[in-house]
C-alpha cells in the first residue's frame, strides 16, 4: 500500500484520523490530494475523522478477485462521516442480512498479507 | 461534417483461441469490404482497448492493429478509458477529421477476455476502479454497481423486479441479432433466480464475459463526395466528461454526472434535444446502469428510469427504443469494442438495415461508460 494510505490507517487505529475540507467550496477530500477536485483550490482545513459513520450502501460479494479468493461471501460498505466524507471498507461483526442503509457503524482497520491495510466497519447499538 | 463510410463488428462471443489482432482485423476487413475505401487511404487509427496488457500481455496496440488492417503508415494510437475506450476512440477520430488532420480515420475497439478465468477477468476489470480505496478493500467491479443499485432501490420507488425487466428486454432483443453472444430469452423469474454475484445484483443483471471487435470508418464528408463514397450515416455531435473514479468520492451514487455533462455537450453540438432522438444504444453493463443512463441522458426524471423497461416504453416498438441490439447484457461486452459496436448497431438502424429495425429512425444516440461512470462518451448520429 502507498505510504499515504498506511498513514491514514495508522491514524484511524490511533483515533487520530483526519480529513480535509476545501476552504473555497467545502468539498471533503482524503489523501493524497494536492488540490480540490471540485474547484481546483489548494487551501484546506483539517477536520477529525469521527470514529462512527452511517451506512450509505453495502453489497455482499460472491464473485471476487484473486486477492480475496476463498473469502466469499463478504460484505463491502460505503460509510459516510459528518454527512460529507465517505470511506469504503468491509463489514465486520455482522453480515449483509443484519444491516440496513442508515445504520451507525464504527470504523477500524485490519492488516492483511503483504502489508495490505483494510478499512473495517462494525455495527454499533 | 464527419460521415460514417462503413461500420462492422465481429460476432461477440467467446473465442479463447483467438487474439485481439485477429478480431480487430476481421472487423476492419468487413468494414473495408462495404465501402470503396482501401486501407492505405486511412490517415489515422484509433484503437480502443482496456486490458490487453493485463490479459494478453500485449501493449502498443495502435501500430499493431494498423499493421494488421493494412494501414501500416497511418498515425495510430491505443485509446484507453476502461469500458468507454471504444466511445473515446470514435470521438478522437471525429476530432481528427474535424480538425483537418485526417480525411479518413479508422476507429475500432477490441477486447479478448475469455482467455482468463473469472477471478482474473474480474481482477482486470477492477483496474477501472480506484486500486487503493476500492480494489484493495475487496470491492469488485460488479460490487461497485451493486452499491449503486442498492442505494437506488433505497432512494426511489423501484424494485428488484423492475431492474430485472431491463435484462429481460435486452436479452429478448439479442435473440434476433446475429452478432449477439447471448441469444436466449429470459423471464423475470429466471433473472431473479440466477446466482448472486454482488447483492442485490445477480448473474443475469450482468453482461457476460465477451471477446470481439468493432470498426467504423469515418470520413470527411467533402472527401467522401470527391471520392464518390456512399456514407451510411453522419456524426451530428459528440460529448465526453469525467467524474471521480472512486464511488466514495461522489456526492450521489444514484446519479452519473459525467453522462449528464457529456449528453448536454453532445445535444448542443448536434443542435438537438432528447425529444429528437429515435433510438438509443446505452451502456447496460448491469441492469441498473441502463436505468441511470436514461435518467442522465434526460429521458426520465431521477427515480423514474425503471419505468422504461417495465412499461415497455424502451422496447423496440416502444416510444423510446433502447438497446435494440440486445445491449451489453444480451449482445455481450468485449470491453474496448463496446463503444464502437454501439455505433455499428446504430449505423444499421439509420441505414434501415437492422434485425430489430426501429421504424423511421433518423437520429440515434450512443452512450458509453468507463468504470462506474468516471468517464462517459455520448455520440449522436443522423442519416447520411
Amino acid at each position: 500500500m502507498p505510504a499515504w494510505f498506511d498513514e491514514l490507517t495508522d491514524a484511524i487505529d490511533a483515533d487520530e484520523g483526519e480529513y480535509r475540507v476545501c476552504t473555497a467550496c467545502d468539498a471533503a477530500v482524503l489523501p493524497p490530494r494536492r488540490c480540490c477536485p471540485e474547484c481546483g483550490g489548494d487551501a484546506f482545513d483539517t477536520h477529525p475523522l469521527p470514529d462512527r459513520g452511517t451506512l450509505r450502501s453495502f453489497t455482499e460479494i460472491h464473485v471476487t478477485i484473486p486477492a480475496f479468493h476463498g473469502e466469499t461471501p463478504y460484505t463491502v460498505a460505503l460509510v459516510e462521516f459528518d454527512g460529507r466524507l465517505t470511506l469504503t471498507g468491509q463489514l465486520r461483526g455482522a453480515n449483509a442480512d443484519d444491516v440496513a442503509i442508515g445504520d451507525d457503524v464504527a470504523i477500524g482497520t485490519e492488516r492483511r498479507d503483504e502489508g495490505v491495510r483494510l478499512v473495517t466497519f462494525r455495527p454499533v447499538a | 461534417m464527419v460521415s460514417i463510410a462503413s461500420a462492422a463488428s465481429t460476432t461477440y462471443d467467446t473465442y479463447p483461441d483467438r487474439t485481439s489482432r485477429e478480431l480487430f482485423a476481421e472487423a476492419a476487413a468487413d468494414a473495408f469490404a462495404a465501402t470503396a475505401l482501401d486501407p492505405p487511404a486511412v490517415d489515422a487509427v484509433y484503437a480502443g482497448n482496456f486490458m490487453g496488457d493485463l490479459l494478453e500481455d500485449q501493449g502498443h496496440m495502435g501500430p499493431l492493429f494498423a499493421d494488421h488492417v493494412g494501414c501500416r503508415e497511418a498515425a495510430s494510437v491505443r485509446v484507453e478509458s476502461a469500458c468507454a475506450s471504444g466511445g473515446a476512440a470514435v470521438r478522437e477520430a471525429v476530432h481528427a477529421i474535424e480538425a483537418g488532420a485526417a480525411d479518413v480515420a479508422l476507429a475500432g475497439g477490441v477486447e479478448v477476455m475469455s482467455i482468463a478465468d473469472i477471478e482474473h477477468v474480474t481482477d482486470a476489470l477492477a483496474n477501472a476502479a480506484d486500486e487503493v480505496y476500492e480494489n484493495e478493500q475487496g470491492v469488485t467491479f460488479p460490487g461497485i454497481y451493486a452499491l449503486m443499485a442498492r442505494r437506488y432501490l433505497h432512494e426511489f420507488d423501484a424494485t428488484r423486479e423492475d431492474l430485472a425487466a431491463v435484462s429481460v428486454k435486452n436479452h429478448a432483443n439479442a435473440v434476433d441479432n446475429p452478432l449477439a453472444q447471448f441469444r436466449r430469452e429470459l423471464t423475470v423469474e429466471e433473472v431473479l433466480a440466477s446466482k448472486p454475484i454482488a447483492t442485490p445484483l445477480v448473474l443475469y443483471d450482468a453482461c457476460p464475459i465477451s471477446d470481439g471487435a468493432s470498426v467504423v470508418l469515418l470520413v470527411d464528408d467533402e472527401f467522401a463526395a470527391e471520392r464518390g463514397l456512399d456514407p451510411s450515416a453522419s456524426v451530428l455531435g459528440t460529448g465526453q466528461s469525467s467524474d471521480a473514479v472512486a464511488l466514495q468520492d461522489r456526492a450521489s451514487i444514484t446519479r452519473t454526472p459525467a453522462a449528464e455533462r457529456a449528453a448536454r455537450e453532445a445535444y448542443t453540438d448536434a443542435g438537438i434535444t432528447p425529444d429528437d432522438v429515435d433510438v438509443l444504444e446505452v451502456h447496460d453493463c448491469f441492469t441498473v446502469a441502463e436505468v441511470l443512463a436514461l435518467e442522465a441522458l434526460g429521458f426520465y426524471d431521477r427515480g423514474e428510469g425503471v419505468r422504461g423497461a417495465v412499461e415497455g416504453e424502451t422496447a423496440v416498438d416502444g416510444s423510446l427504443p433502447v438497446n435494440p441490439s440486445g445491449g451489453l447484457l444480451g449482445k455481450g461486452h468485449p470491453v474496448g469494442a463496446t463503444g464502437v459496436g454501439q455505433i455499428v448497431e446504430l449505423t444499421k438502424q439509420l441505414d434501415g438495415d437492422h434485425p430489430n429495425q426501429v421504424s423511421g429512425a433518423e437520429v440515434a444516440l450512443a452512450h458509453n461508460v468507463g468504470g462506474s461512470g468516471a468517464s462517459t462518451t455520448v455520440t449522436i448520429l443522423g442519416g447520411a
